[in-house]
């Protein structure tokens, strides 16, 4: 690869904001956008009036299912009052929440996007009677679930659940070694005063806990809430003007195989394209990087992420997370130090991951600080869409 | 229903799976588009699978999505040896959701879904799990199997 093919290294992440992330909040996704856009921006040592793009996933219409989206871009700008150069209303796909902006950036069209995640579902599954009411919404025979909602597969862990079912059937993995994933991320969870659950987790309660579709079960599913993230990617010349910039080595999103929920060729080897393509575009190696932000809206999709991006063999994450050490903090790779989706709750498409290997890298994470972070691993999904990422700390 | 996809639900209705069939290449696929995946050929033509099938993954869903919708059942991802690239989800029947397995012998099957169509389901071949009967499969829609959606 050639230094003009690096693109990704001409941007950094400039900030990060949060808004309040709860099983339930009493307050609109607008104004949840608004806490986590204006965080965002101060956080990285910036104006509103240098905001000049703005990015949101996913955008509206059809994209509006109960607890998705919330707030418009267009109402955003104009509560912001901004100008902008550059705007995107579907953060491509789900790939990664940066990809767009930092092409944007990149290539000049813009020099400080801020993009941003609101969910409400916590919300919207109180007012669907505790259910979840994705996927619930038109089960009819059309569009990519035609052939999939019909027979019963209503919610995406119908649909992911048959890929953990044929992964731990070549493998051999078990659900015992799987509980290691949950119970380790609540003891980080436990470190994190925003995560919604802090309790202590255990093996056997991870076991005793009910079955929601084989062998995915309640401990294996990330937590429904209300919550927003926005995050700022800024040019790299801009880094002077910037409080704490971290750097992007390289990113990559590959969609191959057959991009559809049931059809994918080999389900016990996913997001394997998108790690190829992301180290061909860094000298760096699995073992240079010191912490994993890992995709886990079920826990089988870290385990993908572990295999794909080649820190275990294929195969062998079941090994790799059994007993917990390696993937804890002051283990060889601690895995999503936040908490992850599992016990920190479900900001979706990797913001929260984003957020947290953000703070990981410039020593802001507090008391599950990872000492010496200097490279962390982010990852989005792992089945149709794959999005991965490495962020180094910044040297100027 | 689409222009793609309107054969596949007429046969539906009577109990028959078809899948496309390049003409070209001689490759099956499922879901219909109209085109090849292997050889990108159109237009393509429709086969019907009559086999036994072999579940190459399965779920079993134990949370009520939906009201009235009656759990836990076994939805089975189905290959087909003699149609390599084809994969068709449905519901296991003929047997209780925790007999599905990788590898189970099914049958082709519709029951009545959503909106008066009628799914593919599959059921399981008797000689595969314990039970009695040899009985020749239904594969019309069952009145009142569906998910009432």
């Amino acid at each position: 690869m050639t230094g003009t093919e690096h693109f990704e290294r001409r941007v950094v992440l400039s900030g990060v904001g949060q808004s309040a992330v709860g099983r339930r909040l009493d307050r609109s996704g607008f104004q949840l956008t608004l806490d986590a856009v204006h965080a965002a921006i101060e956080d990285a040592g910036l104006r509103v009036d240098d905001i000049d793009g703005l990015a949101m996933f996913p955008g509206g219409g059809k994209a509006n299912l109960p607890g998705y989206a919330n707030g418009n871009l267009y109402e955003i700008q104009d509560a912001l009052r901004l100008t902008t150069t550059w705007r995107q209303g579907q953060v491509e796909g789900m790939s990664l929440p940066f990809y767009g902006p930092a092409q944007a950036v990149a290539t000049g069209q813009a020099r400080h996007v801020v993009i941003w995640r609101t969910v409400k579902e916590g919300s919207a599954a109180r007012n669907a009677g505790g259910r979840p009411a994705y996927g619930s919404i038109h089960p009819a025979a059309e569009g990519p679930l035609a052939w999939l909602l019909p027979v019963g597969a209503l919610s995406p862990v119908c649909q992911v659940a048959p890929y953990a079912t044929r992964y731990m059937h070549e493998y051999g993995v078990t659900r015992e070694q799987l509980a290691w994933i949950p119970v380790t991320q609540r003891a980080h969870a436990a470190l994190n005063p925003d995560a919604v659950y802090r309790d202590p987790l255990t093996v056997d309660d991870y076991l005793a806990s009910r079955m929601i579709s084989t062998p995915i079960c309640l401990y294996d599913c990330d937590v429904p809430v209300d919550g927003a993230t926005a995050i700022v990617v800024s040019a790299a010349e801009t880094a002077p003007d910037l409080r704490a910039p971290v750097a992007v080595e390289a990113m990559a999103g590959v969609v191959d195989g057959r991009p559809s929920w049931e059809q994918w060729a080999d389900m016990g080897r996913v997001g394997h394209a998108t790690a190829a393509a992301l180290w061909n575009r860094t000298s760096l190696r699995p073992a240079d990087v010191d912490v994993a932000q890992l995709y886990d809206g079920f826990t089988i999709e870290a385990v993908w992420w572990l295999e794909a991006m080649g820190f275990c063999g294929v195969g062998e994450a079941g090994a790799f997370v059994e007993g917990g050490k390696r993937i804890a903090l002051g283990g060889d790779l601690p895995l999503n130090t936040w908490g992850g989706q599992l016990s920190g709750g479900r900001l979706h498409a990797s913001f929260g991951h984003t957020a947290e290997a953000i703070r990981q890298l410039r020593g802001e994470a507090g008391a599950r600080q990872v000492v010496g972070a200097e490279v962390a691993a982010v990852t989005n999904v792992g089945g149709i869409e794959a999005g991965a990422a490495l962020l180094t700390r910044w040297r100027g | 229903m689409t222009e793609e996809t309107e054969p596949f639900w007429a046969a539906a209705r009577e109990g028959r799976l078809l899948v496309e069939h390049c003409p070209a290449c001689g490759a099956d696929s499922f879901p219909p588009y109209g085109a090849c995946r292997v050889c990108r050929s159109r237009p393509v033509e429709f086969v019907e699978i009559t086999e036994r099938g072999r579940v190459y993954s399965f779920t079993v869903n134990h949370q009520r999505w939906l009201p009235g919708l009656e759990v836990p059942y076994a939805i089975v991802l189905v290959e087909f040896p003699g149609h390599p690239g084809v994969r068709v989800a449905g519901r296991l029947r003929g047997c209780p959701p925790q007999a599905a397995a990788i590898g189970l012998e099914v049958e082709v099957g519709f029951e009545p879904g959503p909106g008066g169509f009628a799914v593919p389901s599959f059921v399981a071949v008797p000689s595969a799990i314990a039970g009695p009967g040899s009985a020749a499969v239904d594969r019309t829609p069952e009145a009142g199997a569906g998910a009432g959606a």
